[in-house]
């Protein structure tokens, strides 16, 4: 059956001054511009809470009441950059641990007593803290409270399931020993932070893995899970009152500590290195460019993030555009800017196929060349802040997702009132503001590269694009703890 | 520009009331949809659910078309058909689609399944008009030209090499259903092969549009801040304009016969960091009543690490790196796989023999209660946090609408679910779980299959 149609003719030329081919209008079709935008409604930062027990542990509330579930989330500020310096891995295996057994509970029992509720439990440890997260339906809130006070407070750290845990990490790491992304990863990380804390992998390596002892572990839960080291979030699907006085019953007596004073390492200035990791066989080169940069609380942060967003984040990305949008070159290219507590990065990341590692090289490394010397169009920060700033009613769609931001502000002593103003503050860049922020912080010359993926195929093409200085690592040799990631030669096989 | 008037006459309005949670069988009960659906006059299925919790609204538009729909020597296509929709229509620029979405803050994508490839969008909810206006231009004239084709066959090849070819184990999927499979197109993921991608030609790109991106096989759904007459005129003035097929959407899929007994194999593949044994069975489809009891048998053997394939292989008798189950329940009869990745130092047999004894007392023992409820609270847990988002609500209302062809089920599920007794879940095993259609298959890191494995082919 046909549709009656209301052709308006304009033209034959698109409002994009682009020929349309005949072969797919099967319709005739009206020539136009997109419609305007309906009214847009308020949209504020949502409510939440925040309150201090006397033993200084920070509890925030989100309130959420569509759907029966609660989340508990308890923060501990000491992740793997707190792991002592010769024992990359203790913090991942202590939080690996805690839900193996309790003092009153063992680890079949934690895990039956979760699953028989439709409860999820998960632990973990990040760059810069440690976790707990358990989610439960409404009816298991006291439950959950009182499990995590359990794992965070009394962990066995029992012989038979340090053994079983360390088992699973090592053969985790044989498998992730195979994957370049991961060892492109790691590699990045130790180029741009050296032998700081950052410079490891959370999970450690085979010889720390091997090496871990009960007591590093008991140590390392002692040192930082204290109340007054830790920020908990209740969201969901409980009154702000049941939040409080439930957190209160659980852990109001948790006995406040000493908080641990660590001294680390700065990570090393930023200085030019390409390393390959040569892994024959490899159909795609796996891509990490980039250079140590601003820690997540710096004035420029927000300013030098849209500059990196234009380089390769959503509402730009020169990088996809250059190499996928125009070339084909690649799948996915992107670039993101990763602050920390002590030290942050920016890193470019993509994978072609083999034969074009070298172009792709070249123009990843001349978009970021080009950020660094001449000043972004308005149209292209434009893009940039439109995302962001109009994205903002999509980042606080979820209770987890509006507690993320405020617990991301707490965790690294960001302004609360930030939250609110946030699109104000993204509208309010300017092109030079820009500009300024790349020139003082991108450092086109001083790049470390990691290349993961089939030597033999590229390293000729290299010098032909201006790279002629590289070290090639193969895989089989490959040791991330020595200063040229290659195994003394005594030790290979 | 003038809207077109409404078109109340053929709509048919299904509205259901919003009621609280309420405990049942032990399991927390979820709200159920509050939503319209109705049918325009061209064929286009469209459902409305409005949440004005946020003021942002998800739009997807499911085209009931994927993988399996793909002719021999064309697997791929589908998900390649996909990214060609992005290379612009009549009032949009190729490569524009996105641009634009993110503009006005919003999130975009698309993705290939089997059976449907969806199209999705999320904004802030003023641009509601500026989204209906983008689909139904690509919908109703998307530029069909060789560069294209070419470029993005590229990018295509390029997804492939980085989400299977050079990930470990990423051919996991594709190498169980080819070895499991003769004859239905589930043999083949959606990705496809390298050569098939290579044959693709301009003539099948305007064949596919022709033949299965039209209203009638379309679903569009809308979750989230809007007015529900308002955006059903909007969608009458930008949809409804399209016009219906010239001839009925095919549905022409070749079915699978029934395995002839037992297979064991031993393949090798690249990229395979650690020897793995798999026990497939076929199973029914999505829809089916056997379906709720095989989901929940699933879960019995493995969710959580209390489930029975995680604590005796991984955790008891530490055979296994890692473990896990599923049925791959989905619209025509697949597959239920079971996986133990070795752990170094185990043999492949008795990694084997653990998991298929896993399989085997689920048709020699009824489960017990508590192992139940445990499935059926775990279920409900995932039922209730799998509907978050406008984007997962408008996925299950969407899904049942495509695939169960009754989008009541979205709702109706749960009480199904809930009622599933233990003697179904034995009956499902006894009915799937047989020693005549398994299917073990050991996949061995290439160069390394000699010696301590299964037996090769021994059909």
């Amino acid at each position: 059956m046909k549709r009656f149609l209301r052709v308006v003719l304009v033209g034959v030329v698109g409002v994009w001054s682009v020929s349309i081919p005949v072969a797919a209008q099967r319709v005739d079709w009206p020539t136009e511009d997109p419609p305007p935008p309906l009214l847009e409604r308020d949209v504020a930062f949502p409510e939440y809470e925040i309150r201090t027990l006397d033993n200084g542990l920070q509890v925030v509330f989100v309130g959420h009441h569509e759907m029966p579930a609660v989340t508990v989330r308890l923060l501990v500020r000491a992740g793997a950059s707190a792991d002592p310096s010769d024992m990359p891995g203790v913090a991942a295996l202590t939080s690996q641990l805690l839900d193996q057994g309790t003092t009153s509970r063992s680890a079949q029992e934690i895990a039956e007593t979760i699953d028989s509720i439709g409860g999820g439990l998960i632990v973990g440890a990040g760059t810069d803290l440690s976790f707990i997260n358990i989610l439960v339906m409404k009816d298991s809130f006291d439950l959950a409270l009182e499990m995590l006070s359990d794992v965070a407070r009394r962990p066995a750290f029992a012989q038979v399931e340090i053994d079983r845990q360390r088992q699973q990490v090592l053969s985790g790491m044989q498998v992730s020993y195979d994957d370049p992304a991961y060892i492109a990863g790691i590699v990045f990380n130790r180029l741009i932070y050296g032998f700081h804390p950052y410079g490891m992998p959370h999970n450690g390596t085979p010889a720390s893995a091997r090496e871990i002892e009960r007591d590093d572990l008991v140590t390392f839960h002692a040192t930082h899970f204290m109340p007054n080291n830790a920020v908990l979030a209740v969201v969901g699907d409980v009154s702000a009152d049941e939040a409080f006085q439930g957190v209160e019953r659980v852990l109001g007596d948790w006995e406040h500590g000493q908080l641990p004073r660590l001294s680390r390492i700065d990570p090393p200035q930023p200085t030019r290195r390409l390393v390959i990791i040569d892994k024959p066989g490899a159909v795609q080169t796996v891509f990490r460019v980039g250079h140590l940069t601003l820690p997540r609380v710096h004035d420029d942060y927000l300013t030098f993030d849209l500059a990196i967003k234009i380089l390769g984040g959503e509402g730009g990305n020169r990088i996809g555009g250059a190499l996928r949008t125009e070339r084909s070159l690649t799948y996915s290219a992107s670039a993101e800017l990763v602050g920390r507590q002590f030290g942050g990065d920016f890193t470019a990341m993509t994978d072609t196929r083999s034969d074009a590692t070298a172009e792709v090289l070249r123009l990843i490394v001349d978009e970021i060349t080009r950020l660094q010397r001449d000043r972004v169009s308005r149209r292209e920060l434009g893009g940039a802040q439109d995302y962001l700033a109009g994205n903002f009613p999509i980042t606080i769609e979820t209770p987890n997702a509006i507690a993320a931001q405020v617990l991301e502000a707490i965790l690294y002593g960001l302004d609360l009132g930030d939250l609110e103003t946030y699109r104000e503050r993204i509208n309010a860049v300017t092109a030079d503001d820009v500009q300024q922020a790349a020139r003082s912080h991108l450092k086109p010359e001083m790049l470390s590269i990691v290349l993961v993926g089939d030597a033999s195929t590229f390293v000729d093409d290299l010098a032909g694009v201006g790279f002629d200085r590289y070290d090639v690592v193969p895989l089989s040799e490959f040791d991330l703890t020595t200063p040229d990631f290659r195994r003394p030669a005594a030790a290979r096989p | 520009m003038t809207l077109v008037r409404c078109r109340y006459v053929s709509i048919l309005v299904v509205t259901l009331a919003i009621v609280g949670s309420v405990s049942l069988g032990g399991a927390v009960r979820p709200p159920k949809f509050d939503y319209q659906i109705t049918t325009l006059d061209n064929g286009l299925t469209v459902i409305l659910s409005e949440d004005h919790s946020t003021p942002i609204v998800n739009f997807q538009l499911w085209y009931h078309v994927g993988s399996k729909n793909e002719p021999p020597g064309r697997t791929g296509f589908a998900h390649l058909f996909e990214h060609l929709m992005f290379k612009g229509s009549h009032n949009v620029a190729p490569e524009q689609h996105l641009t634009m979405v993110a503009r006005v803050g919003g999130d975009g994508n698309a993705f290939t399944t089997e059976d449907a490839t969806v199209f999705f969008e999320t904004v802030p909810s003023q641009y509601l008009p500026l989204i209906l206006w983008l689909e139904a231009d690509r919908m109703a004239t998307l530029r069909i030209d060789q560069t294209a084709l070419d470029s993005e066959r590229e990018v295509v090849k390029e997804e492939r090499r980085w989400r299977y070819e050079n990930e470990p184990f990423g051919l996991l999927s594709e190498i169980v259903y080819d070895n499991a499979f003769t004859t239905h197109p589930y043999k083949h993921t959606p990705i496809g092969s390298m050569a098939d991608l290579e044959a693709a030609s301009i003539e099948d790109v305007q064949a596919f549009f022709d033949t299965y991106y039209v209203p009638e096989n379309a679903t569009l759904t809308l979750v989230g801040d809007f007015e529900t007459a308002n955006a059903l005129q909007m969608i009458e003035h930008y949809f409804g304009r399209v016009p219906r097929a010239a001839r009925p959407v095919p549905r022409d899929i070749p079915q699978e016969p029934p395995p002839g007994g037992e297979r064991r194999l031993t393949v090798e593949a690249d990229n395979w960091p650690l020897p793995t044994v798999v026990v497939a069975h076929p199973i029914t489809y999505d829809g089916h009543p056997d379906a709720y009891p095989l989901h929940i048998l699933s879960k019995i053997l493995s969710d959580g690490q209390s489930s029975r394939i995680y604590r005796r292989l991984v955790y008891e008798q530490q055979v296994a790196v890692s473990a896990f189950g599923q049925g791959n329940i989905i619209e025509d009869p697949h597959l239920f796989y079971a996986v133990a990745i070795v752990q170094p130092g185990r043999a492949v047999d008795e990694t084997a023999s653990a998991l298929i004894a896993e399989l085997d007392r689920m048709r020699s023992e009824l489960p017990g209660d508590d192992e139940l409820q445990r499935a059926k609270n775990q279920f409900a847990r995932d039922y209730v946090i799998g509907r978050m988002t406008n984007d997962q609500k408008a996925s299950h209302l969407a899904h049942a609408a495509v695939i169960h062809d009754d989008v009541t089920t979205a709702d109706g599920e749960f009480d199904i679910f809930m009622n599933v007794t233990k003697d179904d879940v034995q009956r499902v095993a006894q009915t799937y779980f047989r020693d005549d259609n398994r299917l073990v298959l050991t996949i061995m890191p290439r160069g390394r299959s000699g010696g301590g494995s299964l037996l090769r082919d021994s059909r």
